[in-house]
């Protein structure tokens, strides 16, 4: 059995999977609201924001590889960048899922794309995934149409996919950049505020969806003779690798910051990070699992196309860690000593812990994202490639 | 003009472009969409529809408030009728001309959470919603020790960062002052819930309190009997929201709103007729005759967290 095939039967086995029992979480979320969730008011962002950021930020590294292709020219990508297109947007679409399951009011969302609030980033936000979606959608139509003239019309489209992909630059620092503005710009969370956040967000975002595309071109194989596959698969390591050590480069500042002086500011939120309750967030998922495996497969394996894949799939599935260590310790603070103890119930507590449903409607989320890459795969001529001149 | 007068009048100007920029979009959004979408999406497009009633207006200008007579002042008198008498006062004056404030005196405040409770009813509160909670803590050590209660509503912050960050232009200041939620807009972000230095605002997840209770129908009083409470209606912002499906308020931030429409009306807020203590204050800050005022000017007021640039129209004295 050829590897497209096994990823193909493994992938739709996980969609089944997910599917089946994410479904329960879904029906949860609309039968009974968020009244089963484990979030509050105090802690009001938890799982599915945490989700949707890395999901958007797993588009937008995917958006890079793109550029890299139609703008840059880089010979070892050349070929993936309708897949490129279409792992960006399925990730996008598992995205728009996830903040949507989230709001209190889903549908009336809709308003934001043709009226938002521009003085709040996350009115930006409606602007500027309206912007994305339409954008991949064009380059995706034009990059597969590429493939399917000939002469003249070929380099026109060419040109087109050239001056879409440099605008699509722009759009992904903003749209990315904005989400890390999202939480940067809140004055009441002391360790979200900051002007860090949308750099660290950026960089995040381009390791993960990076990551991500080492695993997607290893199994399905856009590239096809032998020697392109392996040039492609190390290039894709070592952008890779670069950008882990840059994304590790900014942690390691963002925690030295924090940390260093811990009786000010978010110092003690660092220790609740790196020694708390969750502390296998940090050190077991995100520095065992995230960096050092992969960091150890993209050095000492760099020619292995497999050790390169393992490692992409290691830092993208990780990297939720990632981000529900920058939503969730940003609210563990009380506003006001003793809040918590002013009224009780369950939605007005200092602690969380996703639930059951939640997770499971994050499965139900992830097999639509692989859904609609593998439906998407199967119905484009994602590896058409005649024609080229 | 101060330049807080000339502030509000120009907050007031903004709702009124903002108003018509809304209006044009309401009529260009049903002619663009009303005809190219069908089905389940103009349901969901519907809550737009109801922004053309519920864009504030009927919100920030109420019917004229009609007085009613109040006993002449006497020495002695409860601060209750002095604060009722301001409240007329007040609202005889265009809504921009005035500030509500509040002045809560902790050295009378005796934790005893009627306010919480009376506020709750008043709004018909669901479990996990509150708006005016009141926080007990103590302060030093063994052997001096003391006891500190502070009741906290919505700070009805000057420069609210509440309001900037909502995507939907959901919550914006009134010209007299109050920070309201338009539960119509509200899409249930919590982005609010986020950016308020003072916990005040709390999200409707739709809870009741005979959540899990037992029924035995003919046996005892049991969950439907005891749920009708749970049904009733609240009258905020002054409308009526009643509590079925997963219609708004559920699903919405909530915070306190210095009771609109009780104030409107010329009665207090009901936390401040509530309170055993006489403990808090309400009026017209920028009338130098009423009692708020007068507090407000004490050297031992205070309010929390003057550090974040909230001016909050919520004082404290110590
Ligand atoms: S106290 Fe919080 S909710 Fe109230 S106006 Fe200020 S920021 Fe907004
Ligand atoms: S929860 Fe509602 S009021 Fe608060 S920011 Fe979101 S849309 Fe605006």
């Amino acid at each position: 059995m050829t590897r497209e095939k096994m990823g193909n039967i493994l992938v739709w086995i996980l969609i089944i999977g997910f599917g089946v029992w994410g479904f329960q979480g879904m029906v949860d979320r609309f039968a009974n609201g968020h009244v089963n969730t484990a979030y509050g008011s105090y802690i009001p962002w938890g799982l599915w924001i945490s989700a949707y950021i890395w999901l958007i930020g797993l588009s937008a590294g995917a958006l890079m590889i793109s550029v890299m292709t139609y703008v840059f020219n880089v010979k070892a990508v050349k070929k993936v960048g309708k897949m490129a297109f279409l792992v960006a947007i399925a990730t996008l679409v598992g995205a728009m899922m996830s903040v949507g399951i989230d709001l209190g009011h889903p549908l009336r969302a809709f308003k934001l794309i043709y009226d938002p609030n521009l003085s709040s980033m996350m009115g930006w936000m409606a602007v500027l995934y309206s912007a994305y979606f339409v954008t991949l959608c064009i380059e995706l139509y034009f990059a597969i149409r590429k493939e399917q003239v000939r002469g003249e019309k070929q380099k026109a489209i060419k040109k087109i996919l050239v001056v879409l992909g440099i605008w699509s630059i722009p759009l992904a620092f903003a749209f990315h950049g904005g989400v890390g503005g999202v939480f940067a710009n809140v004055i009441a969370k002391p360790y979200w505020h900051g002007p860090m956040l949308p750099v660290v967000f950026l960089a995040g975002a381009f390791l993960s969806g990076g990551a991500l595309f080492c695993t997607v071109a290893y199994i399905w194989r856009p590239a096809q003779s032998k020697d392109e596959f392996l040039k492609m698969m190390i290039f894709l390591g070592k952008t890779t690798l670069a950008l882990l050590i840059l994304d590790e480069i900014l942690e390691l500042s963002e925690v030295y910051v924090g940390t260093f002086y811990s009786a000010f500011g978010e110092g003690h939120l660092w220790q609740q990070i790196l020694f708390g309750h969750y502390w296998y967030v940090f050190w077991i998922v995100h520095i065992l699992i995230g960096v050092l495996i992969p960091l150890f497969l993209l050095t000492a394996k760099a020619k292995s196309p497999g050790a390169v894949a393992l490692a992409g799939l290691l830092i993208a599935g990780s990297f939720l860690a990632v981000r529900l260590n920058i939503v969730i310790p940003g609210m563990l603070d009380p506003e006001l000593k003793g809040i918590a103890d002013a009224w009780v119930n369950s939605k007005l507590t200092f602690s969380y812990l996703p639930s059951v449903m939640e997770w499971q409607a994050l499965l139900f989320i992830v097999a639509v994202v692989m859904a609609v890459f593998m439906i998407g795969k199967k119905i484009l001529p994602i590896y058409q490639t005649a024609g080229e001149e | 003009m101060s330049k807080e007068e000339l502030s509000r009048v120009d907050e007031n100007l903004t709702l009124e472009t903002d108003e018509s920029r809304r209006d044009f979009l309401d009529k260009f959004s049903k002619g663009i969409f009303g005809g190219l979408i069908a089905g389940g999406i103009v349901n969901a497009l519907a809550p737009v529809q109801a922004r053309a009633d519920m864009d504030g207006s009927n919100l920030n200008f109420a019917e004229p408030f009609k007085p009613f007579d109040l006993p002449p002042a006497i020495p002695g008198e409860d601060v209750i009728l002095r604060m009722m008498r301001d409240l007329q006062r007040a609202l005889k004056k265009p809504i921009e001309q005035r500030h509500w404030n509040m002045v809560i005196d902790l050295r009378k405040c005796v934790g005893c959470d009627a306010c919480s409770v009376s506020c709750a009813a008043e709004n018909k509160l669901p479990p996990g919603v509150i708006y005016r909670p009141v926080i007990q803590q103590e302060i030093g050590s063994y052997p001096n020790v003391g006891h500190v209660t502070l009741p906290r509503p919505c700070m009805q912050c000057d420069e609210p960062p509440c309001v900037p960050v909502c995507p939907a232009q959901a919550t914006w200041k009134r010209p007299d002052g109050i920070v309201i939620v338009d539960y119509d807009q509200c899409i249930g972000c919590r982005y609010c819930l986020n950016a308020c230095p003072y916990d005040a605002r709390t999200f409707d997840f739709g809870m009741e309190y005979i959540d899990g209770a037992a029924d035995a129908p003919k046996v005892f009083l049991g969950k439907e009997k005891a749920g009708k409470y749970e049904t009733e209606a609240s009258y905020e912002y002054e409308k009526e929201w009643k509590r079925e499906d997963d219609k708004s308020p559920i699903g919405n931030a909530r915070k306190c709103h210095f009771c609109i429409p009780r104030i409107e009306k010329g009665m207090l807020p009901e936390c401040v007729v509530t309170c055993i203590g006489r403990a808090t204050y309400f009026g017209d800050g920028s009338d130098p005759d009423s009692l708020v005022a007068e507090l407000i000017a004490s050297p031992n007021a205070f309010r929390l967290k003057e550090e974040v640039g909230t001016h909050p129209s919520v004082y404290y004295i110590k």
